[in-house]
């Protein structure tokens, strides 16, 4: 029988090994994809998911049903990234945007699913710019980037992002201001 | 509006985060002015390549990870929680409703009461346990050691057992005890659930107090806002309503402000048109002033008070 989020989360709790992995196979997709986007890297994004999911596991009895899971999940996803990006930017790590003789190139590319051949829309679109967009992405502070990410390529409401960083959706809506200011100040003449 | 203000609200305007208000002026500008036309046409070219630059990862990727998560789990185990984790447990109340009942009322209560407690057990059992018939170390606690000579050592433990109970929403009992849980200062979610469960009988004069004070006093804004869920049906009632005008001038949640006034609202009075100038003049929230201002124009009053 098929349960649902809260059966699975209450079996879960009860230490149902087969409900927890049935958790994770709901949210595990969007969560890895979240913290690709915001590491760009597949090694870094890999530990993130399963830090994220170990924490789950080892902490879900306290879970209380006071927020979504949802939020409850993406809450420990973002904090593990926020740091991981703070302690980057205190290390100065290599990014993965580099600049050669042939332009832009972004390391990125070679890891991440082959697009869709049959989308035209897709193909008009350069590979250049999505270098520069990724260089200027990284110029965001942490803060603005997990923002901009949630709200741009995951589709979280103002409010539940708030929620999920826990702050207010006005100040939420902020950091997305800034954040999408600095895009089209960066971006403006290359659209 | 003019075009800078316009111009500023494009992108939140394209992820639909503006409100109904906001989102007509700036459509109205739009209509009367090409320039801002055109921004908000490169706006969304901006925003499509945006879209162009998102990661997705790829299947083995995915399957990498699946993998490594698999493999560390083996090698963990869940916590097992703190001596109040489990206390806590034990108050946690699973209620499951059949489905299509949407009303609770009548329906049983299943209360697990956690850990009736080590002080009402008699202090001392000289030579009663042996070490082999004590409980799991987490659910008692060491009170105090005494070596008992030949080697041996006497050890008084404080031990906790659960009792289940269960009955209906009436019972009194149920009642006492979900109160109390409604109160519990270390645990919002049993506060939630407790409330969640207690604002299906506020006809019960006890009750309503325990969902007024929830609503006055409790920490968590979820648990306020469920407190007043239950009292939509006392807008009326005098002591509810001196109660929630007083919430609705100090609470500190946006929303818990405008729920009250949606409750307020229900019975308009002269008093009414005071309390909502009154927060006129000190509120700060652009929504919340918005409701009252609508709430305000429908008793045909003014916003402010002169």
């Amino acid at each position: 029988m098929k349960m649902d989020e809260s059966e699975l989360i209450r079996a879960a709790q009860r230490g149902d090994q087969t409900a927890f992995e049935q958790l994770v196979r709901l949210y595990d997709q969007n969560v890895l994809r979240l913290a690709l986007n915001l590491l760009r890297s597949p090694e870094d994004a890999n530990d993130i998911y399963q830090e994220a999911f170990l924490r789950v596991y080892k902490n879900v009895h306290t879970f209380r049903f006071d927020c979504s899971f949802h939020t409850w999940l993406y809450r420990i996803v973002t904090n593990l990234c926020l740091d991981a990006l703070r302690k980057r930017k205190v290390r100065r790590e290599e990014d993965t945007v580099v600049e050669t003789s042939e332009g832009y190139l972004d390391r990125m590319d070679t890891v991440e699913e082959g697009r869709a051949d049959g989308d035209p829309q897709r193909q008009l679109l350069s590979r250049q710019l999505r270098v520069r967009i990724r260089a200027v992405l990284n110029d965001l502070t942490p803060r603005e980037r997990t923002v901009f990410e949630m709200r741009h390529y995951q589709g979280l409401r103002l409010r539940a992002i708030g929620e999920v960083l826990g702050t207010s959706e006005e100040a939420a809506k902020n950091c997305l201001f800034r954040a999408t200011q600095k895009m089209r100040a960066a971006l403006g003449d290359f659209v | 509006m003019k075009c800078d203000e316009a111009r500023k609200t494009l992108p939140l305007f394209l992820y639909g985060e503006l409100s109904f208000e906001e989102e007509e002026r700036l459509e109205s500008h739009i209509d009367e002015c090409s320039g801002c036309r055109e921004a908000l046409e490169r706006e969304k070219a901006l925003f499509q390549s945006l879209d162009s630059a998102e990661l997705q990862p790829s299947a083995e990727l995915l399957a990498q990870c699946r993998a490594g998560l698999e493999q560390r789990l083996e090698n963990t185990q869940p916590e097992r929680g703190t001596f109040w984790d489990k206390v806590r447990e034990g108050f946690t109340i699973h209620f499951h409703f059949a489905p299509g009942l949407a009303q609770p009322v009548g329906a049983v209560a299943m209360l697990l009461i956690g850990f009736l407690a080590a002080r009402m057990t008699p202090a001392y059992f000289p030579g009663m346990f042996h070490a082999a018939s004590i409980a799991d170390p987490a659910t008692s606690r060491v009170r105090y050691i005494e070596p008992a000579g030949q080697g041996k050592v006497q050890i008084v433990v404080d031990e906790t057992t659960q009792r289940t109970l269960s009955g209906n929403l009436e019972d009194e009992t149920i009642q006492r005890l979900l109160m109390a849980a409604a109160k519990d200062p270390s645990d919002a979610g049993l506060r939630v659930e407790s409330v969640n469960l207690l604002k299906n009988q506020p006809q019960s004069a006890e009750v309503r107090r325990a969902l007024l004070y929830a609503v006055q006093h409790d920490s968590n804004a979820g648990v306020r806002l469920k407190a007043l869920d239950g009292l939509k049906d006392f807008a009326d009632d005098p002591e509810t309503r001196q109660t929630l005008t007083q919430v609705l001038l100090t609470d500190q949640c946006p929303g818990v402000r405008t729920q009250v006034i949606d409750l307020l609202i229900q019975h308009h009075g002269p008093s009414m048109v005071g309390v909502l100038q009154e927060v006129m003049g000190k509120e700060n929230n652009g929504y919340v002033r918005l409701r009252c201002q609508r709430a305000l124009h429908e008793m045909n009053a003014s916003v402010e008070s002169y």
